[in-house]
């Protein structure tokens, strides 16, 4: 009898540590892809493919919706990255150039009619522009007065947009943006929005890959470690630090964009700081240094909040605990090390059930 | 002249630490720059490779004015630099260190390198195969994979100095190469100098070792609390009575 | 000439909300002083200290004095609390992560504070009852007075503290030189612990301050916070008399502003001021002894 229940146990055990093995699979290691391992292995079509495909299996709307969400933040994500992963600066306002692209949109296809697809673009060059304007004077200060530098641009972005409200309808927005459109074809669907979305996605995915394996990634890297020795090897470290603080906020800008299309609105309340602290915890979740763990960080998180927000008011405080539980706990990134943890955790039931069988 | 430096003066918070300094390295040669800690080499380093700017006073590469020049266009010039902190890239692999070393003979800009077309694949395929040639010169190939941050303190000296040269600079400036060295560690570095001297490099070295300095240097210059008390051939420098008498006093 | 007319009043509103500025930069300063770590959480203290004195004062009816004080100690032990949990672990941690723990520390204490006293702004009457006494065409409330009066109090018992008790002089010696101060037997950790409450206590002392002049609600804590903040860089980071002086300049500023701009962009102006600051002069006006490139 007592055999039968020990039994169970164990079977379930290995159910359970079966099944988190293969998600520690499926879950980006930074540390794996630290190792600067840039040919497109196996795992890279694996997750292709499934981002391709599970829309169409899964055709619940809702989880459609979330994943649009969780693309934006996804590109959000990558851009920041650049920036803070793999260049080593910090910037609590990426919010703002969110905010620039999607009213830069909003504005140019709600008031001048020009096409959505122009104005996707557009929205990119506009957010490339402020950073550029931005960057240089901001991006002489490290650490934490950078990160308050680039908090305040962010704040000063809002009052700016709330009050001008001539130019962006003020605190109520911009509203009846038209769907995102290419000759024609309107994606006006979740499900449209979806393939959308995550293309620009994977096309950002393919652009930062050989970004970061060319010099500019050495570069960037380089800067981060140590900028006394990038200056004596010839690179222009504050060029460097500007580069992929525009190209982060060009990525920023093409969220913002689709955004725009794809919710039809825009208004202040959602390029607040809140939204840049959420983009910076997908990079730190993420593991600073590497491409796929922001991206599957952005589908935890924008998945976590939406789980939260059927508790109504509890919601906040929850996030808010289980954003520093989080950064307690995986600092490194939560994909980091993830298979070592499970082993030691594997062994620790192991080492449970050999006390539990003494005991009897 | 290829490296010359008239009057320098620099001044830190009302602490004079170059009290006009002036000094020539020959093209070709081998010069030593020694003094107590604290005379204010480092600081003519810092000077010379752009990150500081002296207060007065010029200084001139192979002909050129490069005084209030930053570093990486120094860098760009031909001056290479290593460190008293080795500051080697510890977030990347050895190799990469190297092949950030060659960052300006790589093509490729911010937007292009996204693209990765053919010539720049092409560009990075040659750049790797010259990088692993020079870890192969250091005794480094075989961790060519490792992180930087994983070797032993030898070999990242060892690391630095290579990405120096990766760069293919004309002049190197060396702060303080076989410190913290082993003795056999310190016959390489020594070895190592000398072979590139024989490339036709010109090194400029901060270097506490007299055994080294008196092998390699063809000149040496003194500094002590930022004044030049002396200059010449080593063996004469070592006999100097002011030279002796600044690092027993500082000693 | 009209320009000019409302000028000495909003000298007056400066001068009073200088002197919460000032509260709340200090207490950045006293965090960052121990400890290296910037804690965005302070504005929160200040939000905490006016709430949690509503809540006491109208609600539990306790006397107001009793329910200031009382609030002070909770929110004290709030600041410890906030240490223990989220600053103790992470204390290895590097400065991203550092930044945002303090941010969701905030997050947590201003969105509990909506769970638990509800969204609805709170005021709480002033201290001395009467009502604004005029001098010449400008009117004081006899509440910025004791603001003011009451700052200079606080910060003269901080100058005391650090300056000439061996507790003071721990907590500066274990910022500026954390081994040596380790080497000398002070424990660095118990010295960020008292920072924190420190800090804590100065927050919701400005938070009482403030609240009878200008409503508290859950979301204030943020803004204040910043502001606070940034008169600390503006006056001169890590220097107690730099974040006083720049509380009370960024506080005249601001108020002065409100002549020459629309007031919607009254918020905006100590960002202004803050981009201004740090690109011109970052070490701030007294100039700082913590700017260097290693940390800052």
């Amino acid at each position: 009898m007592v055999d039968q229940v020990h039994k169970e146990f164990r079977k379930r055990d290995l159910l359970y540590s079966v099944a988190l093995w293969l998600l520690s699979l499926i879950i980006p290691d930074p540390q794996l892809h630290y190792r600067r391992e840039y040919r497109f292995r196996k795992r890279d079509l694996f997750y292709l493919l499934s981002i391709l495909l599970i829309p169409l299996v899964w055709s619940d709307l809702h989880f459609h919706h979330l994943m649009v969400l969780a693309g934006i933040h996804g590109i959000l994500a990558l851009g920041l990255t650049l920036f803070m992963g793999y260049a080593g600066q910090i910037s609590l306002g990426h919010a703002a150039f969110f905010g620039i692209g999607a009213y830069t949109t909003a504005i140019l296809t709600t008031r001048y009619g020009v096409p959505s697809f122009l104005a996707f673009w557009t929205s990119a060059l506009t957010a490339s522009f402020f950073a550029f304007l931005i960057g240089r004077p901001i991006l002489k200060l490290k650490g934490y007065f950078l990160a308050l530098a680039t908090l305040g641009f962010g704040e000063i972005f809002l009052v700016l947009v709330r009050e001008s409200s001539g130019l962006t309808g003020g605190v109520i927005g911009i509203f009846n943006i038209p769907f995102f459109s290419i000759a024609g074809f309107m994606f006006d669907t979740y499900l449209k929005q979806y393939y959308l979305i995550w293309g620009v996605l994977i096309g950002l995915v393919f652009f930062l890959k050989n970004l970061v394996r060319s010099k500019m990634g050495r570069a960037f890297l380089a800067v981060a470690s140590s900028e006394d020795g990038a200056s004596s090897v010839g690179i222009d470290v504050a060029r460097i630090k500007l580069g992929a603080f525009v190209i982060g906020a060009a990525f920023a800008g093409l969220a913002g964009s689709l955004f725009a299309s794809v919710m039809s609105t825009a208004n202040p309340e959602i390029f607040s700081l809140n939204l840049s602290v959420l983009i910076v915890m997908m990079v730190i979740l993420g593991g600073m240094g590497n491409l796929y763990g922001p991206i599957a960080a952005a589908i935890f998180l924008t998945f976590m909040i939406d789980g939260l927000s059927r508790y109504q008011e509890y919601s906040l405080p929850v996030y808010g605990v289980i954003l520093i539980l989080l950064l307690i706990f995986f600092p490194d990134g939560i994909g980091t090390r993830l298979r070592v943890r499970l082993i030691y955790l594997i062994s620790y039931w192991g080492r449970k059930r050999r006390r539990e069988k003494v005991e009897f | 002249m290829f490296l010359l430096l008239e009057e320098i003066v620099k001044n830190y918070d009302g602490l004079r630490a170059l009290n006009r300094v002036s000094l020539q390295v020959r093209k070709g040669t081998v010069k030593g720059l020694m003094g107590p800690n604290g005379a204010g080499k480092t600081t003519l380093f810092h000077l010379i490779s752009g990150m500081e700017r002296p207060d007065s006073g010029r200084i001139q590469f192979k002909g050129k004015e490069i005084t209030g020049l930053r570093t990486h266009e120094i860098a760009r010039i031909g001056v290479g630099r290593t460190f008293q902190t080795i500051q080697i890239f510890g977030n990347m692999t050895v190799v990469e260190n190297v092949l950030t070393g060659m960052h300006l003979r790589i093509k490729g800009g911010l937007l292009s390198s996204g693209f990765y077309p053919p010539w720049i694949k092409r560009g990075e395929e040659e750049a790797m195969k010259e990088a692993k040639e020079i870890l192969e010169l250091f005794g480094l190939f075989g961790r060519w994979k490792w992180f930087a941050s994983q070797l032993s303190y030898g070999e990242q000296k060892r690391l630095e100095m290579a990405r120096a040269l990766s760069a293919r600079p004309e002049l190197l400036l060396l702060d303080e190469p076989a410190a913290g060295l082993t003795y056999p560690e310190a016959k390489q570095v020594a070895e190592t100098l000398s072979r590139l001297k024989e490339t036709g490099l010109t090194l400029f070295l901060i270097e506490h070792h007299m055994g080294m300095v008196m092998e390699i240097a063809d000149e040496v210059a003194v500094l002590n609390n930022g004044q030049l008390i002396a200059e010449g051939p080593p063996d004469v420098v070592k006999r100097d009575p002011r030279v002796i008498e600044a690092y027993l006093l500082k000693k | 000439m009209d320009l000019l007319y409302p000028l000495p009043q909003l000298l007056v509103s400066g001068i009073t909300f200088g002197a919460i500025y000032a509260l709340v930069g200090l207490g950045f300063v006293t965090i960052a002083r121990a400890s290296q770590i910037i804690n965005f959480a302070q504005g929160e203290f200040v939000m905490l200290g006016g709430m949690i004195t509503f809540f006491l004062f109208k609600g539990a009816d306790l006397p107001y004095p009793l329910a200031g004080l009382l609030a002070v100690v909770i929110v004290v032990l709030i600041g410890f609390i906030l240490h223990l949990l989220v600053i103790y672990p992470l204390r290895k941690a590097s400065l991203p992560i550092l930044l945002m723990a303090t941010l969701g520390a905030s997050l947590v204490l201003s969105s509990t504070s909506a769970l638990f006293f509800g969204t609805l702004p709170k005021a709480l009457p002033p201290f001395l009852g009467s009502g604004p006494f005029e001098i010449g065409k400008i009117s004081i409330s006899p509440q910025s007075l004791w603001v003011v009066g009451a700052t200079f109090l606080v910060l003269l018992s901080l100058y005391l503290l650090s300056h000439r008790t061996f507790l003071g002089k721990a907590m500066e010696a274990s910022s500026t030189d954390p081994l040596g101060a380790d080497l000398s037997g002070i424990a660095r950790d118990r010295m960020i612990f008292l920072a924190f409450g420190v800090s804590a206590g100065l927050g919701s002392l400005a938070g009482i301050f403030i609240t009878p002049l200008f409503y508290v609600s859950y979301h204030s804590g943020i803004l204040i916070g910043l502001k606070g903040f940034i008169a600390a860089v503006l006056g001169g980071w890590g220097k107690h008399s730099g974040a006083i002086l720049g509380g009370f300049v960024l506080g005249v500023v601001e108020s002065l502003s409100v002549a020459f701009i629309p007031s919607g962009y009254k918020d905006g102006v100590a960002f202004m001021i803050l981009l201004l600051i740090l690109y011109f002069r970052p070490k701030g006006i007294l100039g700082s002894p913590f700017i260097d490139s290693r940390r800052w």
